[in-house]
């Protein structure tokens, strides 16, 4: 394996991060509206954020990536494989953030709603003002864990032909028929970028911990 | 020190005609009538279960009456004055504006300081000026004795610190009158004197309260007004003299007397 075949590889890890980042950007408000639609009832809609968070739930990130890759231009819709790889994960991931959202919002403290509305609030100044800013925090640890596995399920966008850090590591290892290395520096790029999350999420809540603390 | 008399010819801030309220088939309220003049006292009194809570909650609309009204210094509130259609969200956040609320579990918001606390509603509510609310919500947090916590988290608050900072809270809205839910009931019994020392203050200044309370020594000294409430319905109401004296019922005799007995 040369310095070329670690080059490669970690194209592979560019991309990878580059379409997790933008599925996880437009997922985490995706998933927040969706939950807020089941927290608030709202007619119609919460069946349909009901059905689609079971149907992605239930499809392996394979399977959904092929069948919005292939699918879709049978219904007119005709995607790029990059467009659909982003498509696929970024429906995927606000499945998931809809459900650790909502479980976030079930959880809020009654009474807290109840004393904003008392005061005045209506229902978008409670949300930003006393949920929002909580919110955030009590959900950040699931959604950084989701981030994680979002990462890791980026593989399967391979299907489409997509060279991410798997398949470039695969790539590298057939050519030069000694395949240990390649994967070896694909774990470890994996684990650079989950640690980049983990780290984040760390910081945040230090910073959290620290302002709570802070006597003014 | 005796509290403002009931003055018959004060302005009327709130009144309540006919309230009934179900959950499901479980009736609350029946046909609950109230009067409340400027700078009254009214506390409400009555077993538990017996529907005080829920009739406070009425009052600014947490909890919609099943029937009859609501009137705030002369505005119905809760429903439209054109046509039977119940107001929306914006309609009554703008009337709650006016009615201060002070709660059992004090229902502070944790993530805002002490002082945050206060200024909150004033500022994104109102939209005041930004200093003055500071001015004014440093001001409340001195009348109440804990200026020295406003920077603090309520989770660094005792019961009766964060309880009177609830009370700061209501007040900075300047609201007409305010609606106290069982404020002291959630406290440790050494820390209930200072919410109601703050209470008593406010009394004799002239503000205007509807007070839910277990607490029969407050009601006999400081309320303008008693309301005996039972299974929903008002059983008697009257001064406090008269009434702890002189029940007219035998349900408030049995009940004064489980207090007493104590």
């Amino acid at each position: 394996m040369t310095w070329y075949d670690v080059y490669a590889i970690f194209q592979g890890a560019v991309f990878t991060v580059s379409i997790s980042l933008a599925s996880i950007v437009i997922g985490l408000p995706l998933g927040l509206g969706f939950a807020l639609i089941r927290w608030s009832s709202v007619p119609v809609l919460d069946r349909f954020v009901v059905v689609y968070v079971s149907v992605i739930r239930a499809s392996p990130a394979v399977t959904l990536a092929l069948l919005i890759f292939f699918a879709l231009p049978v219904v007119g819709i005709s995607l790029g494989a990059v467009t659909a790889a982003v498509v696929t994960l970024t429906l995927s991931t606000a499945a998931f953030n809809t459900e650790i959202w909502r479980g976030a919002l079930m959880s809020f403290p009654r009474e807290q709603l109840e004393s904003a509305r008392a005061f005045g609030m209506t229902r978008g100044l409670r949300f930003r003002r006393i949920v929002f800013p909580q919110l955030v925090h009590s959900a950040l640890p699931a959604l950084v864990n989701e981030m994680t596995l979002q990462v890791k399920s980026s593989p399967a966008i391979a299907v489409l032909g997509l060279v991410d850090i798997t398949r470039a590591a695969s790539r590298v290892g057939a050519r030069t028929y000694d395949p240990l290395p390649p994967f070896v520096v694909a774990l470890v790029l994996y684990s650079l970028i989950v640690a980049v999350f983990v780290m984040t999420q760390r910081l945040i809540e230090r910073r959290r911990a620290a302002e709570m603390e802070a006597l003014r | 020190m005796t509290p403002p008399m009931d003055d018959a010819e004060a302005p009327v801030v709130l009144a309540a005609h006919g309230v009934s309220k179900s959950f499901g088939a479980n009736t609350v309220l029946t046909d609950m009538e109230l009067t409340v003049r400027k700078g009254e006292t009214v506390c409400l009194l009555g077993p538990s279960g017996s529907g005080k809570s829920t009739f406070l909650r009425c009052l600014n609309w947490l909890e919609e009456p099943d029937a009859g009204f609501i009137v705030l210094k002369g505005q119905r509130i809760g429903i439209r004055p054109s046509g039977n259609i119940v107001m929306n969200d914006r309609e009554l956040a703008a009337i709650r504006t006016r009615i201060g609320m002070v709660f059992q579990h004090f229902a502070l918001w944790p993530h805002l300081t002490v002082l945050e606390n206060v200024m909150e509603a004033p500022i994104h509510v109102q939209r005041r000026d930004k200093a003055e609310v500071r001015r004014e919500a440093e001001a409340l947090l001195q009348r109440v004795g804990i200026a020295d916590k406003a920077g603090q988290y309520p989770a660094r608050l005792s019961g009766g610190q964060k309880q009177r900072v609830g009370i700061a809270r209501a007040l900075a809205m300047k609201p007409d009158l305010l609606l106290f839910d069982e404020p002291t009931s959630a406290l440790d019994p050494e820390l209930v004197g200072e919410v109601l020392a703050v209470m008593k203050d406010l009394a004799r200044e002239g503000m205007t309260m509807v007070v839910v309370t277990h607490e029969m020594a407050f009601a006999r000294d400081v309320a303008s007004r008693v309301v005996f409430l039972d299974q929903g319905r008002i059983v008697e109401s009257g001064a406090p003299e008269e009434f702890f004296t002189r029940p007219k019922t035998d349900r408030a005799r049995q009940f004064l007397l489980r207090y007493s007995a104590q």
